[in-house]
């Protein structure tokens, strides 16, 4: 099959592998139809991540069609189309009982390499390096699906996978964020970064009672789409424009209730600190650069609450905890718990009150797919977007 | 000692002894130090079976296989003694092979061996315990082995320190009791690894064979 294979840091190319094939009782085989890159995805292409192995195939959000399923599955069949989370849970131990799915003790084939790095180990996810498993993901014509038992959300209404693809991450995930940002009928919501993840946290803001939503961003393209959503947009690149104070100016001066940062690790920033952080990365004194995660914590209302759905991997560094205990803030975080949401949020899509498929700005080919992610980083070509048709042949 | 606070309606007893010397007296102990060329290692699991079945399962020692990583072979040889034989590499014709004998037998609670000969030097014991508050089984192994020809080869072969390996088999053991498979990536398909790519899987422990777990069980 073909298959989207990182090779080193902003080395990324479509290949021909091996098929895979069923190796645990709990295993489904799944033909993918549709496939996407993930705002996180750029943090492996740009080498953020440690423990990516050349040839891993990459991908984490895909839905397909069952293709063969191992002696242990009874719920999914042959044809079954199918929407699979990033997160692979178990479904029986402590943590999945307590719906911490993200936590799943029994998924993680490199546990010790978590444990050592964070103390214990998370659940495995779909292609996103070998401390989180190491598990082949699903930018590719055919994908291993382990405990096909426990997380795969069936589709049985006509809905095209365009509308359904973004429940395998950024829509639940969006949703977790604003879920976790603890809104109140009326409340005021930050969010940093309109990518995916932000749009679905400015979406699901709204519909978990949000009264305004405050949007920060620098790309026309995301501002205009936030917009879109019913959110306030700042521009933190335009000349003049201070984030702290643009919030001060739309909150009457109190700070919003929740702020929610849809950003992560390696945060832009028009800033000095930017640099700093450019400087301390590249020699390694410092994993992540959290400038919008020390913007956030600045920004909150004493009491608030910080939301933070953007991966961080590692060290930071110069993160104002003086200021976040300063001013008692509650900060909620983590890997989405998938399985929680992912059927709900399908029925608001059968209801039609969303439209996940409205962020797509480029439809594209397997074969296309090592240009686009450099796009993508750069963020040319009014990208919002990636949805891959792994069986589609490039346009003549 | 314990009458400081008298409202606490929820409060287990503290042990005065608990598994494998982790508490004595109300108060946490280490784990007892390497010494002499006798390493020890103490590691512990939760799970959410019954310690009946986790028991039965640590018991069966034929079925250590499945579990257990590089262990090829377990035959009973009577009702406590069993043979043991075990992958020292790739080669399936290079083994190392040792017997063991239950020393102590409290079904429910505790097992505890000892190796009788062989290529192997170790003694062991795994204890069986409800979980604070009922919420599952807390599984402790406790393992002492010295540096000999098992040690030696398994760290130089394997790649994995012997202490790590007995971590992983409790992992190993938790995920088949839990699941009824042992999570693998062994198999699937992947781009050229190139030489980085192979340095990296070897120092990750991935090229240790995940055990057959629910597969064996399957077919």
């Amino acid at each position: 099959m073909k298959a989207v294979c990182w090779m080193g840091t902003s080395d990324v190319q479509t290949m021909t592998v091996d098929d895979p094939k069923i190796l645990n009782p709990h295993d489904a085989i799944l033909k993918i139809t549709r496939t996407a890159i993930c705002g996180s995805d750029l943090h492996l292409y740009d080498g953020f991540i440690p423990t990516m192995e050349s040839g891993d195939i990459l991908g984490h959000e895909f839905m397909g069609l069952v293709e063969e399923v191992g002696k242990d599955v009874t719920n999914l069949r042959r044809g079954d189309r199918v929407v699979v989370p990033f997160t692979i849970a178990c479904g029986n131990c402590i943590f999945c009982k307590k719906k911490i799915w993200s936590a799943c003790d029994n998924t993680n084939p490199n546990a010790h390499l978590m444990e050592a790095a964070y103390g214990y180990s998370g659940s495995g996810l779909f292609g996103y390096s070998h401390m989180m498993g190491g598990y082949a993901g699903g930018q590719a014509q055919y994908v291993r699906v382990p405990f096909a038992n426990v997380g795969p959300l069936k589709i049985e209404s006509d809905l095209p996978d365009e509308k359904v693809l973004f429940l395998s991450d950024i829509f639940p995930t969006g949703y977790m964020a604003a879920e976790n940002a603890q809104i109140e009928e009326g409340d005021t919501v930050a969010v940093w970064g309109c990518g995916p993840v932000g749009i679905f946290a400015i979406a699901s803001a709204f519909m978990l009672g949000a009264a305004r939503v405050i949007a920060i961003d620098r790309l026309p393209e995301r501002l205009e789409m936030a917009r879109n959503f019913g959110a306030i947009t700042v521009d933190y690149s335009e000349e003049d424009v201070d984030v702290l104070t643009a919030i001060k100016d739309l909150t009457g001066g109190m700070g919003p209730d929740s702020c929610i940062d849809a950003v992560g690790l390696e945060a832009h920033s028009t800033e000095l600190q930017g640099f700093y952080d450019k400087v301390k990365t590249a020699v390694m004194l410092e994993t992540d650069r959290p400038s919008v995660l020390r913007q956030a914590i600045q920004a909150v209302r004493k009491g608030g609450t910080l939301s933070i759905p953007g991966v961080y991997g590692g060290l930071l560094d110069k993160v104002p905890f003086g200021a976040a205990f300063g001013k008692g803030i509650t900060m909620k975080m983590g890997q989405t718990n998938m399985h929680n949401y992912m059927k709900p949020l399908l029925e608001r899509v059968e209801k039609g009150q969303i439209d996940p498929s409205s962020i797509i700005s480029h439809r594209i080919t397997l074969d296309e797919v090592p240009e686009m992610y450099k796009v993508w980083r750069d963020k040319r070509d009014n990208v919002t977007k990636i949805v891959i048709d792994p069986w589609a042949e490039r346009a003549a | 000692m314990d009458r400081a606070l008298s409202e606490k309606p929820t409060a287990e007893k503290v042990p005065q002894s608990g598994a494998a010397g982790v508490v004595l007296n109300g108060h946490y102990l280490p784990p007892p130090a390497d010494k002499d060329g006798k390493q020890w290692v103490r590691t512990s699991a939760l799970i959410l079976k019954p310690v009946s079945d986790l028991y039965e399962l640590w018991r069966d020692v034929e079925k250590a296989s499945l579990w257990q990583e590089q262990i090829v072979e377990v035959r009973a040889t009577g009702p406590k003694t069993s043979h043991w034989v075990m992958l020292t590499g790739d080669d399936p014709d290079k083994s190392i092979e040792w017997d063991s004998e239950v020393l102590n037998d409290e079904p429910g609670k505790r097992i505890a061996w000892n190796s009788i000969g062989g290529d192997s030097d170790n003694a062991g014991e795994v204890i069986f315990e409800t979980a604070p508050g009922g919420r599952g089984t807390v599984v402790t192994v406790l393992q002492e082995f010295h540096m000999s020809k098992l040690a030696s080869a398994w760290e130089t072969l394997t790649g994995r320190n012997p202490k790590q390996a007995i971590i992983e088999n409790l992992r190993h053991f938790k995920a088949l009791a839990e699941t009824g498979e042992i999570p693998r990536t062994q198999g699937q398909p992947h781009g050229p690894r190139g030489t980085s790519g192979k340095t990296k899987k070897s120092l990750y422990g991935e090229t240790i064979a995940t055990p057959p777990g629910g597969q064996r069980i399957a077919s």
